[in-house]
């Protein structure tokens, strides 16, 4: 073999002759990034990604053709010895950058779907969806619990930030997604499914959590999936925090919060129940108790004082107290009417509470206008239809207590009117003056606000060292959850003020992965990058022709108890989607995130070589529309790039691609994709495709950046014996590939290898053991131990009365040589006949 | 099995998937390759891209008879002759391996003698191919440097499978294809691990790896090993077992991972065997037809769901890996054997070896896979005979002897199928694949994209038989042998010759082997699913 010695990036190679630069390059573990590279084919229109520079490129005969002096496609551009190469200028970069915004300006579609996008957990949306529309309850719930370990009380509280931004607005309504998410969590629960959450190897690292609400138990779930060993200490005789003490039982049941708990508990995490910091213990004591961090998540269960006289005391509550009286069933004399100050979400449960606890007269007094009322729009119209009336643009100015009248309290009332705007533009509530008034009432509960620390708190020199805000929450960096002590985090309400639940999970999934990188001494994983292809960032941006052959179908609407009857107890208002509703509202989903998210080589480069296509342009309208019709492949041309390596992988020539012309930077108008007769739905194509503008039909959840793993194996289907990848997910196979260095299929696969596998989560597989006790009767489902003890006896008695060669054995081609010669070997050894044969033997 | 085992002393592809492309003849016989192995059809077409030149020899017009330099027509069940005339034109043309026949193999006097009266001429009448075509084909594969034979079921599912599988022998022996890359003798396996299985001796004469059970050293040497005394008898093989169980020999039987009743020929007399049985024990990863008779159903994993091997084709041992666990209470086939086993032998011994484990006794009995364990096994399959720990594998067999030394030239006689068309049941039928389906369909049939592609029965028939049958295309019919039958829509199509109907046999709703001959090899107990005689009957003259 002829050899040749060049250079690339300074490393001295020596390669075979003849070869092109690209493939020495990668034969050397070099990597020159490309977009239309097929070996042994040559695209007509190249992508120039792959250019290099050629230093003394004349010396070898060759002649600058492409926009940049001095740089070479690595695709065809023969290795010369002594050549040096360099992969990585700023003139290789830019040549790149400019390639790549070029195709990008045509690409048009979403790279995550908005819903994931909004989703201050940033779950994926659309992946569980898809999961429910399949069927996949389990495996919705686990890519739920990948980023929410909550989901049980989420799917019941959330504001649904998703639905806000739900392209299916534009047709109709958006997708009823925090249903869909409340449906897998309670289908799970019903089946008292194990969900087989997979847990690192432990780190020997112990963290103490101080609090066990939403962010104590979302931090303990992330740090001990990693391995470390994790000890709630929690204040309150039950775990939950504002799950259990401040959400009334109506919105989540105690019974649910138990399971979402113990599922949660079930990964092996340590509890300390009535365990108060401060009293019980101090940071100091933990440290001296080996924990390598610590995790503060005490909540912001503070009520803001209501700064207003007040003569009695005896009716007038705060309502974190309140709620939590009530959580604990305490019995109220609460009379026959009430006010709630204040218009916040935990004023709309404190109004809900009352009306349940028998007050016939409910009254929420804020002094603003109803929209501008701090509390999610969804929970005020709920509490309204239950009856809670509104007293608007009115604030408090003083209690005093009665004892002449029907009511115990007299609450003195001043109208609001908004004042002039501030610098900010916003318009604060003005007294008007003169305008008193009273509202009669016999309790009053106060909703005003949360902290977390009011004022000091006892504690030791630890303790002293950590700095409060002035909104009495925990300092604590945005970005790394540390507080002003070395090795204390905090996140959740305690630092953020009070939020949702699903805002306390994220900041507890930062501070957690911080607490990781803190303990182990590892940098932070970089976050994801937010480089996003997208139809239309905002609802005006998006073409409505995007949606032109979707029919309308309104969303699924939730069954829930009459407003006249849930008032009249605790027992939950909602009563949850139906397996066939679930379904229905899932096939709803536009699935607008490209599902090629995982393997697109175009968003990989551009990111890669930090192409801003938010300056340098992406498509902005759908030229076409998604094709369907070929039974196992969509077509979706508004992402093609006109790489071709889809026609240059295919084996059948199955494919055309057909351009009307080229635009002046070279790129297809008028483009058709054809699947001609020849085609035989292998999925080589789109396993090739460099975009997503080839899918397979049945791949419809995107891979984002959980964990995948890809399980190679053996195809079993013919005696080919082509290696197949599996992608597994939990514990289901989302996809089929091959890897084209693999021998004997070298990357080749046909529809039954990449297409064939639906049947290992069919629901008919046999998943009990099954019985016929008599002949002619059914066959009845049984557990392992009788099956075997039925087949056992049976065999032993046959040997006993006819001996050994009156039982017989089939085996399978099927089955694995393991299995077969285990086979054998029990008919031969073990019962001691040769009557032992396989269907395909011959 | 039988044949290559009696020629050349092993059964398995002797060369490789990937050296197909080396190929500059091929000989393509009775395997439909683009249908039931596709990606080894890609590589045959990837040679003929190349330059080499493709002969299709079969009955029906398939994928890669557009594809072939010569399509050669036989009817259903004339393969040995066609065989014979070949072997017979490169004796009369003198283009033998005279130098490779002196060298290599024995018994070529008797076999020269035997296709002496083989002519081009006696075989055109026999096959209805033209003489010419026998004598182009039997130059072009004769005059390559490196010819390769291919061929599946279309040559073994015959009363004469293991002549058929000898006669091709006799034709590579003929010109030296065997023991070099490029060429060779290549059954292709229908199912993944085909192999593997008969590797593992699950058979009633071999102990693993093709150890007659018949000999006292194989015995001895399989005592020492499993630690108990074995079986003198010899077994049952899976065809011969119905009329044992019928006959009240055979009371109980263990069925893993095979559905005989919808897979076998006569699959009514197999299902009224296994109906009579006192106990069955199917294992499957569903509820199959044959599952429905069970006494007991033991609910298995797929493949995803274990670890494992599975050999290939072309002999190579491959890992098989658990990717998700098995649904429900379902286990892996081995530990349900395991613990089968113990429940047998008593409480208190264990028999609880993991796939591992059972590997490696396997090495300890084959001296083929000797070589092999799972850390060699885990970046990439090994070829055996892989004898010790450095040994590569072996890509092509029989490059400096055969197993049994010498290779055996067989004489051949052909005989026709056991059921040859009557004025009764005037058709010849011929069963086979289709891309999208596989087997049985419990896998297929229950993935979208594959049953969409090819949702249900139908039966080949040609133009002019439609015609004179009065049927039109889509038409159901009732077809008819004198074992079942069935009923099903006509396709009216030129791919199948006068004569000759074709139907798939996945179809439980329209199962071929209900229709298909049972009658036996005498070798080796292969039934003749490929030819058997029917009749297609309009529906209104279908009477009861």
């Amino acid at each position: 073999m002829a050899t040749i010695r060049i250079t690339i990036d300074d490393n001295e190679i020596i390669a075979e002759k003849g070869l092109t630069i690209l493939e020495v390059a990668r034969r050397s573990g070099i990597l020159i990034p490309t977009l239309c590279y097929i070996a042994g084919t040559r695209a007509d229109n190249p992508c120039e990604i792959c250019v290099v520079q050629i230093v003394d490129y004349a010396q070898y005969g060759l002649t600058s053709t492409l926009s940049s002096e001095g740089l070479f496609r690595a695709c065809i551009t023969l290795a010369r010895n002594g050549m040096e190469i360099h992969t990585n200028t700023d003139e290789v970069i830019n040549h790149r950058q400019e390639r790549l915004a070029i195709l990008s300006q045509t690409h048009f579609g979403d790279c995550k779907a908005p819903c994931n996008l909004t989703c201050p957990g940033q779950i994926n949306v659309q992946g569980y969806i898809a999961h429910v529309a399949k069927g996949e309850y389990e495996e919705a719930l686990r890519l739920v619990m990948e980023r929410n370990p909550v989901p049980f009380s989420v799917g019941r509280v959330c504001p649904r930030f998703c639905e806000t931004r739900c392209r299916r607005i534009l047709v109709d309504e958006p997708v009823s997604i925090n249903h869909l998410k409340r449906f897998v969590a309670d289908w799970c629960m019903a089946g008292n499914i194990d969900l087989g959450i997979p847990k690192e190897k432990p780190t020997g690292k112990r963290i103490a959590v101080i609090g066990g609400g939403p962010a104590g138990l979302s931090a303990a779930f992330f740090l001990t999936r990693k391995g470390h060993d994790v000890t709630i200490f929690e204040g309150e005789p039950q775990l939950g925090g504002a799950l259990r003490y401040g959400f009334p039982e109506y919105k989540i049941p105690k019974e649910v919060l138990n399971y979402e708990i113990n599922t949660i508990l079930k990964m092996g995490i340590n509890i300390r129940l009535s365990q108060r910091w401060g009293k019980d213990f101090t940071l100091q004591e933990l440290r001296d108790m080996g924990f390598d961090a610590t995790f503060i998540a005490i909540g912001a269960g503070i009520d803001q004082p209501m700064n207003v006289p007040c003569t009695d005391k005896e009716h007038v509550y705060t309502a974190t107290r309140f709620l939590h009286m009530v959580n604990e069933g305490k019995s109220f004399e609460l009379g026959q009417s009430a006010a709630v100050i204040g218009g916040n979400n935990i004023a709309m449960e404190v109004a809900r509470s009352l009306l349940r606890l028998g007050v016939q007269r409910v009254t929420v007094i804020y002094p603003r206008a109803r929209i501008e009322m701090p509390a999610n729009q969804r929970n005020i119209r709920e509490a309204e239809k239950e009856g809670v009336q509104f007293l608007l643009m009115a604030s408090p100015v003083g209690i005093c207590g009665l004892s002449e009248t029907d009511s115990r309290l007299k609450l003195d009332l001043i109208r609001m009117k908004l004042g002039e705007p501030n610098k900010r533009g916003k318009r604060e509530p003005m007294p008007i003056a003169g305008s008193t008034n009273s509202l009669n009432v016999d309790t009053v509960v106060s909703s005003l606000g949360q902290l977390a620390v009011d004022g000091g708190f006892s504690g030791g020199a630890l303790e002293k060292a950590l700095t409060i805000s002035p909104k009495g929450t925990f300092v604590a960096n945005p970005r790394s959850s540390q507080t002003s002590v070395d090795g204390v985090f905090a996140g959740g309400d305690a630092a953020t003020g009070p939020k949702s639940v699903i805002q306390a999970v994220v900041s507890a999934r930062r501070a957690s992965l911080n607490i990781h990188s803190y303990v182990m001494g590892v940098p932070k994983k970089p976050a994801e990058s937010r480089f996003n292809f997208t139809r239309g960032r905002s609802f005006d941006d998006v073409a409505l022709k995007n949606f032109d052959d979707v029919e309308i179908q309104l969303r699924e609407k939730m069954p829930e108890r009459p407003p006249e009857v849930s008032v009249q107890d605790f027992d939950e208002v909602k009563l949850g989607f139906t397996e066939k509703m679930a379904h229905r509202e899932a096939d709803r989903c536009l699935s607008c995130g490209c599902t090629a998210f995982d393997r697109c080589d175009l968003r990989r480069l551009d990111i890669d070589c930090a192409v801003n296509i938010n300056k340098t342009g992406m498509g902005k309208v759908p030229n076409y529309p998604v094709d369907e019709d070929h039974r196992a492949i969509r077509i979706d041309r508004n992402k093609c790039i006109y790489c071709t390596r889809c026609v240059r992988s295919c084996e059948y020539d199955a494919l055309e691609l057909k351009v009307a012309s080229f635009d002046d930077k070279g790129r297809p108008v008028g483009l058709e994709i054809i699947f001609n007769e020849n085609c035989v739905s292998c999925g080589k194509c789109v396993d090739n495709c460099s975009t997503g503008a080839l899918n397979k039909k049945n791949r419809i959840v995107p891979i984002q950046s959980e964990v995948v793993t890809d399980v190679h194996t053996t195809c079993p289907y013919c005696g080919t014996g082509c290696q197949l990848d599996l992608k597994v997910k939990g514990k289901t196979i989302l996809e089929v590939t091959a890897d084209p260095p693999v021998i004997p299929n070298f990357g080749d696969l046909c529809v039954k290898g990449r297409f064939g596998h639906n049947f290992i989560h069919h629901p008919d597989r046999l998943k009990l053991p099954l019985i016929r006790r008599q002949k002619g009767g059914i066959l009845e489902p049984a557990i392992w131990e009788q099956a075997l003890d039925f087949m056992a006896s049976r065999f032993a008695q046959i040997l006993g009365e006819h001996g050994a060669d009156a039982l017989a054995g089939l085996s399978s081609a099927r089955c694995t040589v393991e299995e077969n010669y285990a086979f054998q070997k029990f008919f031969r050894s073990t019962l001691g006949t040769n009557n032992v044969d396989h269907c395909a033997r011959y | 099995m039988t044949g290559l085992v009696t020629a050349l002393g092993s059964a398995a592809m002797t060369n490789t998937i990937e050296g197909i492309v080396d190929n500059d003849v091929l000989l393509v016989i009775g395997s439909n390759t683009t249908e039931t192995h596709p990606v080894i059809g890609v590589r045959m077409l990837r040679a003929v891209k190349r330059g080499a030149k493709l002969i299709v020899a079969d009955p029906r017009k398939i994928g890669l008879t557009d594809n072939a330099a010569l399509w050669l027509q036989q009817r259903s069940g004339t393969d040995g002759a066609l065989i014979n005339a070949l072997c017979h034109v490169i004796l009369r043309d003198g283009l033998e391996d005279a130098a490779y026949i002196n060298e290599r193999t024995e018994n070529f006097e008797a076999f020269k003698e035997s296709v002496q009266g083989c002519t081009p001429q006696w075989a055109a009448e026999i096959t209805g191919i033209e003489a010419k075509d026998i004598e182009t084909a039997a130059t072009l594969y004769a005059r390559a440097d490196r010819a390769g034979i291919y061929y599946t079921m279309g040559i073994t599912q015959h009363t004469s499978g293991t002549d058929n599988v000898c006669a091709l022998a006799n034709l590579a022996l003929l010109t030296g294809n065997l023991g070099k890359a490029g060429a060779g003798i290549n059954p292709l396996r229908g199912q993944n691990n085909v192999q593997g299985a008969s590797d593992m001796g699950c058979n009633p004469v071999y102990y693993p790896g093709y150890q007659l059970v018949a000999d006292e050293g194989n015995r001895k040497k399989f005592e020492e090993i499993w630690g108990t005394p074995l079986s003198l008898m010899p077994g049952l093989t899976a065809t011969e077992m119905p009329a044992a169980i019928l006959e009240g020999k055979l009371k109980g039987m263990w069925i893993m991972g095979e559905n005989p009743i919808l897979s076998d020929p006569n699959s009514s007399h197999v299902k009224k065997a296994l109906e009579q049985l006192d106990t069955l024990v199917v294992q499957d990863i569903f509820l199959t037809e044959t599952a429905e008779l069970a006494d007991v159903v033991f609910p298995a994993a797929s493949f995803a769901e274990k670890d494992g091997t599975f050999t290939n084709t072309e002999r190579r041992v491959q890992r098989v890996r658990r990717a998700v666990p098995p649904p429900g209470n379902a286990m892996d086939d081995l530990t349900i054997i395991n613990r089968v086993t113990t429940r047998i032998i008593g409480k208190g011994q264990h028999s609880s070896m993991d796939a591992e484990a059972t590997f490696a006794e396997i090495t300890r009995c084959w001296p083929a896979m000797a070589g092999m364990n799972y850390d060699r096994l885990e970046s990439r399959g090994l070829q055996w005979p892989c004898p010790d720990k450095e040994h590569p594998g072996t890509a092509v067999l029989h490059e400096n002897m055969f197993p049994r030394g010498r290779a055996l030239f067989t004489a051949i006689t052909w005989k026709g199928p056991d059921e040859a068309p009557d004025e009764e049941y005037p058709l010849v039928l011929s069963t086979g694949r289709v891309l999208y389906q596989y087997h049985t369909g419990t896998m297929t049939r229950r993935s979208k994209v594959l049953e969409e592609s090819a949702p249900g029965p139908y039966v080949e028939i040609n133009p002019e038989d439609a015609e004179v049958l009065g049927l039109v295309d889509g038409e159901i019919v009732r077809a008819r042998s004198r074992r079942g039958r069935i009923t099903l829509p006509v396709r009216i199509t030129d791919k199948v010759h006068r004569g000759m109907v074709f139907m798939p046999f996945h179809y439980k709703e329209a199962a071929a082997n209900l229709l298909t001959n049972d009658a036996l090899d005498p070798k080796c107990k292969i039934p003749e699913a490929k030819v058997c005689a029917i009749r297609i009957e309009k529906m209104t003259e279908a009477v009861a």
